[in-house]
């Protein structure tokens, strides 16, 4: 399947992919709209991890074996099976955090529910990727040995 | 091929899913004592106080079995186990297998409490269909009595908490959630829950007596001698393996049901066991143990399925983890937590309301306690499960874990999603 994969050489730590997931992941869809006035407030489902000398954006591995789904209490983190994508259903989760106290790369948040990337699987093009300045997110299936 | 499981909970609905992504064509069928379709147990005390419906509960709606081809035979008690034929018995009728797995779970441990047995406003904390009657019973004037404050009784003290007058909850040890906490963490969630509820702790207590009139209780007469008016006991003090069915075929048992952690058999060929009522092994102590966690149970029913449907897969090591939430206060734990004295060492982190330890044996990190600090949690289990050397880390294992812990190499490969052992 296809996944975001990071490069730390190219990442900026502007934070630019955070800012436009969660504009994406927000109800208006609108940057300052989502920043300054949504309630409840919208989350960037990745994250920036380090400083200005060395950064990475981390999100969803979207697991062939997700541990995520296997610790899930509630039956709300599943994978889909047509797409791969590893993805919470709102309506059944609880906001335990099971799933985060297992998942191996630090991809999931806290929050009333479990916050996490869904390689924006309603538009079907990550946000993140498609506003990255300098490349340093790229959407493949190849494993990101290929930009 | 005729399979059959008994219990429709996580280790049971995790090996029928399994059996099926190897066979095909087997009959699957699965029994439930319980009226419902599988649903989440530990969700019962978020319906309990509103926060789910019963069909948000629902592991999987209806249809999701018969597109698997699993047959859920609910309100189907197996009363007995004929190994010599092969055969179930459910009262009168009967069902051959040629693989079962028993995946019966725990029943509840209830407490002696003079004059209360048999009470209509006495109840446990286990079934959804308990949670019901206590849902009914419960109201804006309700003060309710909670005996146990392990993880089962401060999750029914949570749900309460929302829709009673007052909770009080009654516990034998000196600091709630003797199990996943210690005493300095224990302390720390007690103030923020006291703080934020109208749950009052008795601690170092017990319930001596119930008082009541006719079927009901009306109030409770502590070990201390205090008493308080009660208008709904729940009695929560903890869980046992429910292994009558096994100990009365004859098979293994110790505390739980005694099987081979690589394939969950038991020592019947043809039987497995998986979840609450199987013992594990600890992978970090080497102990055997019953770690009554839902994920534990759906890794076990996996491995269990998948050696049932002759596609045996290599099963991960068994470890307890587990996070919840009380009021607003995030806890996260894993691995081994009370081991105070040599060969563990610890650290510990405290400031405000947030509360870190780390347990680790020798260059292994081997536990950990997180109140109000479970940020990326998962990094610290992953070092713990794949016994990583934390020597070969960089930076201080203490602030929240993140990746800039492992060298370049290792850091190329957790980017595609490979752990590295
Ligand atoms: C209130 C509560 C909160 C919890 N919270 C958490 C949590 O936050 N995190 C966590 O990891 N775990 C939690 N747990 C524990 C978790 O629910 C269990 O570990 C898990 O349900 C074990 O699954 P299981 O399949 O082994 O058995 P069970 O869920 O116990 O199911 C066993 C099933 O078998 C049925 N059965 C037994 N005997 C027979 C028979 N003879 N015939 C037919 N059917 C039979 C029972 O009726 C039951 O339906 C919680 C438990 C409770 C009660
Ligand atoms: S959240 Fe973590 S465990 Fe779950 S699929 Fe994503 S990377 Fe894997
Ligand atoms: S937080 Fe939600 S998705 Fe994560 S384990 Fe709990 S119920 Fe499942």
């Amino acid at each position: 399947m296809k996944r975001v994969y990071a490069k730390e050489e190219l990442c900026l730590n502007c934070r630019l992919c955070e800012v436009y997931c969660k504009t994406a992941h927000s109800h208006s869809k609108d940057i300052v709209t989502a920043y300054k006035k949504e309630e409840p407030a919208p989350s960037a489902r990745l994250r920036v991890s380090g400083d200005n000398h060395l950064s990475v954006a981390i999100n969803c591995r979207h697991c062939e074996n997700p541990k995520c789904v296997e610790a899930c209490i509630t039956g709300a983190m599943t994978k889909d099976k047509a797409t791969g994508i590893v993805y919470v259903n709102e309506s059944k989760c609880i906001g335990c955090m099971s799933c985060l106290a297992v998942c191996p790369f630090g991809c999931i948040q806290t929050g009333s529910f479990a916050v996490k990337c869904d390689l924006c699987r309603e538009t079907g093009e990550p946000a993140c990727v498609k506003n990255c300045p300098n490349r340093a997110l790229v959407y493949t299936a190849l494993g990101g040995e290929q930009e | 091929m005729k399979y059959c499981i008994i219990g429709a909970s996580a280790a049971g609905l995790a090996c029928a899913e399994s059996i099926r992504q190897a066979d095909k064509s087997g009959e699957i069928t699965v029994f439930t004592k319980e009226s419902s379709l599988p649903y989440s147990r530990p969700s019962i005390s978020y319906y309990l106080k509103g926060a789910v419906g019963s069909t948000e509960m629902l592991l999987h709606p209806a249809a999701y079995y018969r597109a698997k081809g699993i047959t859920i035979l609910t309100d189907t008690a197996v009363t007995a186990i004929d190994r010599e034929h092969k055969v179930l018995r459910a009262g009168r009728k009967s069902y051959p297998y040629d693989k079962l797995c028993l995946c019966t779970g725990s029943k509840p441990f209830v407490p002696p409490v003079k004059n209360a047995a048999g009470k209509a406003n006495a109840l446990t904390f286990l079934e959804i269909a308990t949670v019901k009657k206590i849902k009914a019973k419960a109201g804006k004037n309700t003060r309710a009595v909670v005996i146990g404050a392990g993880l089962i009784g401060m999750k029914a003290a949570e749900g309460l908490s929302k829709i009673c007058k007052s909770v009080d909850v009654v516990e034998l040890a000196e600091f709630i959630l003797p199990s996943i906490l210690d005493k300095s963490a224990a302390k720390l969630v007690k103030a923020h829950v006291e703080a934020s509820s109208n749950i009052r702790f008795h601690l170092g207590n017990t319930v001596a007596e119930a008082k009541s009139k006719g079927t009901h209780i009306t109030g409770v007469r502590l070990g201390s001698g205090e008493e308080l008016p009660c208008d709904l006991l729940v009695l929560a003090v903890g869980v046992r393996p429910e292994t009558s069915l096994a100990e009365a075929a004859g098979l293994a048992v110790e505390r739980g049901i005694v099987t081979d952690a690589a394939t969950m058999q038991t020592d019947d060929s043809d039987i497995y066991a998986a979840g609450d009522c199987a013992l594990s092994l600890d992978m970090l102590d080497s102990q055997k143990k019953i770690i009554a966690l839902w994920g534990n149970a759906v890794k076990q029913g996996k491995t269990a399925g998948f050696h049932m449907a002759g596609a045996p897969q290599q099963a991960g090591g068994a470890y307890a983890v587990n996070a919840i939430d009380f009021f607003g206060c995030r806890i996260c734990t894993c691995g081994l937590i009370h081991a105070d004295a040599a060969p563990y060492t610890s650290k510990v982190q405290q400031a405000g309301g947030s509360y870190k330890k780390l347990v680790f044996c020798g260059e292994h990190l081997v536990g950990f306690v997180l109140v109000g600090a479970s940020d990326n949690a998962g990094i610290y289990t992953s070092l713990i499960e794949n016994q990583v050397d934390i020597t070969t880390l960089q930076g201080d294992l203490m602030d929240t874990p993140h990746i800039f812990l492992f060298e370049k190499a290792v850091r190329q490969q957790r980017l595609k999603g490979e752990e590295s052992a």
